[in-house]
């Protein structure tokens, strides 16, 4: 019926590093369907981020990209020439990142930047590149659209800059979007106003969006389907209703129940205890399982496989028949 | 160290820096060598005077030479070492300690404490050091120490600003504003969380400084107010040797080679050390 | 109305900010008249946007920052302009943890010298009495022996904040200043946290001052909130009051914009603000946030409303607050924080 926009299988991304080989994506599937809020949660070295550069193939060294297809429009992403993915970056798939004032460069106007990539991709002359980049500006409803081009970055405040980011990377109307960690470097009445223009953008064009964050509000606000992510691997994925109604993976439900909404106030709120491994040398068999309260002998023997649950509902977890 | 070398491997040109300090560090290691060795490794003490055997070329006997006196010079070259480590290291213990202590002071008070103090080092600072050190000199004569006082007199603005400037980028992190929490005093400030998170910036500049030091020095050696003889400075060498340059030209040779091996040897295990501990040091 | 442990009284910090040779003098306005009341044993929390003044706030309580103007009370006494030796003594009654563990604790300070500072500091002699005294409090944060020699590099970010905490509290303090104590540590790190401060307040007795930008994570702490914004208190009531039957519109767009981790809150109608906020140098006439604001009427812009306890224990600095009746937005955001999510603990093995 539908063929998802991205289909990803066995990704697998290590990075080199003079510590040892840290494992930060091992074995990932997931797919994103056209004109839905894709989400991957996690916490911090999960994998969400490097995931995310895997797509866009632009892992630095020393990682690599060892294992795996990611299917985009039936072509497969890790097999296309260099010069062929700077024609998908950018055109179809668009990436914005958490501190947009990294992202943006300070010695050209916004107004610039943001017509580059319609001149590159579409051919436009400078002028026509500089009309459209007035009207993405108002597109992201910034006011005064026509001085604000001419602006210089850093004079913007962090939302503005951000939304010049978002005009920038929607400019040639791509297909998808991946958003890493939009909105942690801003407010939250801010951060309200970012989401809201991107479930707008979404709306209008039909465009799917990968956000990465670790914040399970903004995947409950904006999520249509979620992935959590645990030590380089996928733990279960699903719906949002299903995940934060009936989560099955006993990470999910730790997270799930970490956080300070339906308990009693001043009480003590459930916790996972330890920390998170190394990715160097995470534990054999399942990763949480030095975690986990419901451990059977086979969790410390041999890595779960992905099981189907229904309705698009996958667990990666041996007490849920894998 | 170890972590950190690895992340220096990562790259090509790190990794060719990495093999030059190593050279530096042998240097040094060899230099040190020989000045705690020298009296083992000189075949006669350095004033032992021979005058039938008097400029005589390279020979078995005399591996350098001998000089104007018939002392040795391969002999007063081992001595030399002693002096120039140790008068640089002193020069550097008196420039770090009196440039650290004001660049910390400066740059934890602020205000008006903080122009006073810039003020002084930019005055020293401005001078060229080796002509204020001849002015020092002039005043309080020539000697081994006189010239110690000297080069530690006008080097140690260095110090104070890099210090400084470590110091301000530091005093407004938190944990500073920690220690104020729970009623620390400024001393203790300055003692227990500044310095101990300088002390590898000091260490490099510590590195670094010490061939300028003992380039000084011997240059106020040279000049004749530095070691008086029979001292076998290595500096007050080559200016005995300047006039036998086109005879006896050992005399002066060996022991110019041997300062800009010692002060190269020096540099690359300053700039290794940097590149490890600190690679936002701009000297 | 238990003791009151802390009061201040028109707090105000200005920071000047250096212009050219020609510019007029100019104040960043961080603190601008803020007055509030703590009592013994209640968690007060402080909420706002960057901005909003509360970090200052928070250093002006510790005395970390002299205020520009106003009177602070500690336990009745007045501390405003305290020094000497009743300064340390009164040192030892406060304590902070800072957000950033990392950045707060010293690097080239081992956890033992960390926690032994504050002992040495307040005169405490060196010794068995010394060693007892940290490993007591260790083990209070959950940690133990074997950290006691390590750096803070050596620890993870959860274990920081563990050693941050056992430094404030060590010396037995009445008060008790965080600043965003879990805002850069990981979600399942957080709850520990958390957990750790509710237990040590109920152990010792302590007093909090809790400030965060987190709505979800202020409410869960709290007895009563106070919301900041550009250097104002403009609302304060208790807890479940303040989201029940929020009065002040900027409460209510930050209670809308709070991302809150339940799915059911997509069919809530938000109430989105717009515009950014304005500088605290140049802060708006009137009510601060009148531009912003879409109830603004011609008095918001001329005249700042004070704050004033409209209602029981409730104060609100809004000209509209006795018509507007905002409850209708958020009503339906505290009941769905009310509600648990992932259902109560089971787990479910399929075949």
């Amino acid at each position: 019926m539908n063929t998802p926009l991205l289909d990803v299988k066995g990704l697998r991304t290590y990075f080199y590093t003079g510590r040892g080989v840290v494992k930060a994506v091992d074995g990932v599937n997931f797919i994103i369907k056209e004109d839905e809020v894709f989400c991957l949660v996690g916490e911090t070295g999960c994998g969400k981020s490097v995931t995310a550069l895997s797509i866009m193939r632009l892992i630095p060294y020393p990682g690599k990209i060892l294992d795996g297809s990611m299917l985009y429009k039936g072509k497969n992403l890790l097999k296309l020439s260099e010069s062929e993915i700077r024609k998908i970056r950018g055109r179809e798939i668009a990436m914005i990142f958490q501190n947009p004032m990294n992202s943006l460069n300070p010695v050209f106007t916004i107004g610039y930047q943001i017509s580059e990539a319609p001149i590159t991709h579409f051919n436009l002359s400078r002028q026509d590149g500089w009309k459209k980049a007035v009207e993405l500006i108002e597109k992201v409803k910034m006011p005064d659209a026509e001085v604000r081009a001419k602006t210089f970055p850093h004079v913007l405040s962090g939302g503005m800059r951000q939304r010049s980011m978002i005009a920038m990377m929607i400019s040639c109307e791509p297909n998808l979007l991946i958003a890493d960690e939009p909105t942690t470097s801003v407010d939250v009445t801010i951060q309200a106003q970012l989401m809201h223009l991107l479930k707008e953008i979404k709306e209008k064009r039909r465009m799917s969006i990968m956000l990465i964050t670790h914040n399970f509000g903004l995947v409950a606000e904006t999520g249509d389907r979620v992935a959590v992510m645990y030590c380089g691997k996928i733990v279960e994925i699903g719906s949002v209703k299903e995940i934060f109604r009936e989560p099955m993976h006993p990470y999910t439900q730790g997270l799930l129940r970490c956080l300070p909404i339906g308990f009693e106030r001043k009480k003590q709120l459930d916790s996972i205890p330890g920390t998170i491994p190394n990715p160097i040398n995470p534990p054999p068999g399942c990763r949480f399982y030095p975690r986990c309260k419901y451990t059977v002998e086979k969790c410390k023997l041999q890595e779960p496989l992905q099981i189907d649950l229904g309705k698009g509902h996958l667990v990666a977890c041996h007490l849920c028949g894998g | 160290m170890v972590l950190n070398l690895n992340r220096v491997k990562g790259k090509m040109l790190p990794l060719l820096h990495y093999r030059t300090s190593c050279v530096g560090l042998l240097i040094v290691f060899g230099i040190a060598a020989i000045a705690v060795g020298a009296t083992v490794i000189a075949p006669r003490h350095y004033a032992e005077t021979d005058i039938v055997n008097r400029l005589r070329p390279p020979s078995l006997e005399y591996p350098f030479g001998t000089d104007v006196l018939g002392r040795g010079v391969f002999s007063r070259v081992v001595y030399g070492a002693r002096i120039a480590i140790w008068v640089g290291l002193f020069v550097v213990f008196i420039e770090a300690s009196v440039g650290v202590t004001l660049g910390i002071i400066a740059g934890y008070y602020g205000g008006k404490i903080d122009k006073v103090i810039s003020a002084i080092t930019d005055m020293v600072w401005a001078f060229p050091p080796i002509v204020l050190a001849l002015g020092v000199v002039t005043l309080i004569g020539p000697g081994l120490n006189q010239v110690v006082m000297a080069v530690a007199f006008v080097s140690w603005p260095i110090f104070t600003r890099i210090i400084r400037a470590k110091v301000q980028s530091l005093v407004n992190r938190e944990f500073i504003l920690a220690a104020r929490a729970i009623g620390e005093s400024n001393l203790d400030i300055m003692l227990r969380y500044l310095l101990p998170n300088v002390v590898s910036s000091i260490l490099v500049l510590a590195t670094l400084t010490l061939p300028a030091a003992i380039l000084s020095t011997t240059a106020l050696s040279f000049l004749g107010f530095g070691a008086q003889p029979p001292t076998p400075d290595w500096g007050a060498m080559l200016s005995d040797g300047a006039a036998q340059l086109a005879t006896a030209p050992w005399i002066a040779t060996f022991p110019g080679i041997f300062i800009v091996i010692t002060v190269l040897g020096f540099n690359l295990l300053g700039d290794g050390l940097r590149d490890l501990l600190d690679p936002r040091l701009k000297v | 109305m238990g003791r009151i442990l802390l009061n201040v009284e028109e707090f105000k910090k200005y920071f000047p900010v250096k212009g050219g040779l020609f510019s007029k003098p100019a104040y960043i306005r961080a603190v601008d008249g803020v007055s509030f009341q703590v009592e013994k044993g209640e968690t007060f929390g402080v909420v706002g946007e960057s901005g909003s003044g509360k970090t200052t706030l928070g250093m002006m309580v510790l005395k970390l920052i002299e205020p520009t103007s106003g009177k602070m009370y500690f336990d009745g006494i007045e501390i405003t302009s305290i020094k000497g030796r009743e300064f340390k003594k009164l040192r030892k009654r406060m304590g902070i943890v800072f957000q950033d563990p990392s950045a707060s604790l010293n690097p080239r300070m081992t956890v033992r010298g960390t926690l032994r500072r504050p002992l040495a500091i307040h005169g405490v002699k060196r010794g068995e009495e010394v060693e007892k005294r940290i490993l007591s409090m260790l083990e209070k944060v959950g940690l133990g022996r074997e950290h006691l020699d390590r750096y803070p590099h050596e620890l993870s970010g959860g274990q920081q904040q563990r050693v941050a905490i056992a430094r404030a509290m060590i010396l037995n303090p009445d008060l008790v200043v965080h600043d965003e104590p879990t805002s850069s540590l990981d979600v399942s790190v957080q709850s520990q946290i958390l957990n750790l401060l509710l237990r040590l307040q109920n152990e010792f007795n302590l007093t909090y001052l809790f400030i965060t930008h987190d709505l979800v994570t202020v409410r869960h702490v709290s007895d009563r909130i106070a919301v900041m914004y550009l250097g104002k208190i403009v609302e304060i009531a208790e807890t479940d009051e303040l989201f029940k039957n929020t009065m002040h519109p900027y409460t209510v767009a930050l209670l809308s914009a709070a991302p809150i981790p339940n799915p059911e809150v997509k069919s809530v109608k938000r109430f989105i603000v717009g515009g950014e906020p304005p500088s605290p140098i140049n802060p708006p006439q009137g009510c601060r946030f009148h531009p912003r604001c879409r109830y603004v009427t011609k008095e918001c812009i001329s005249q700042e409303p004070r704050l004033l306890e409209v209602e029981k224990n409730h104060y609100v600095a809004c000209h509209r607050s006795c018509e507007l009746d905002l409850s209708s937005y958020t009503r339906d955001l505290w009941r769905i924080m009310e509600e648990a999510i992932a259902g109560s603990e089971r787990m479910i093995i399929k075949t």
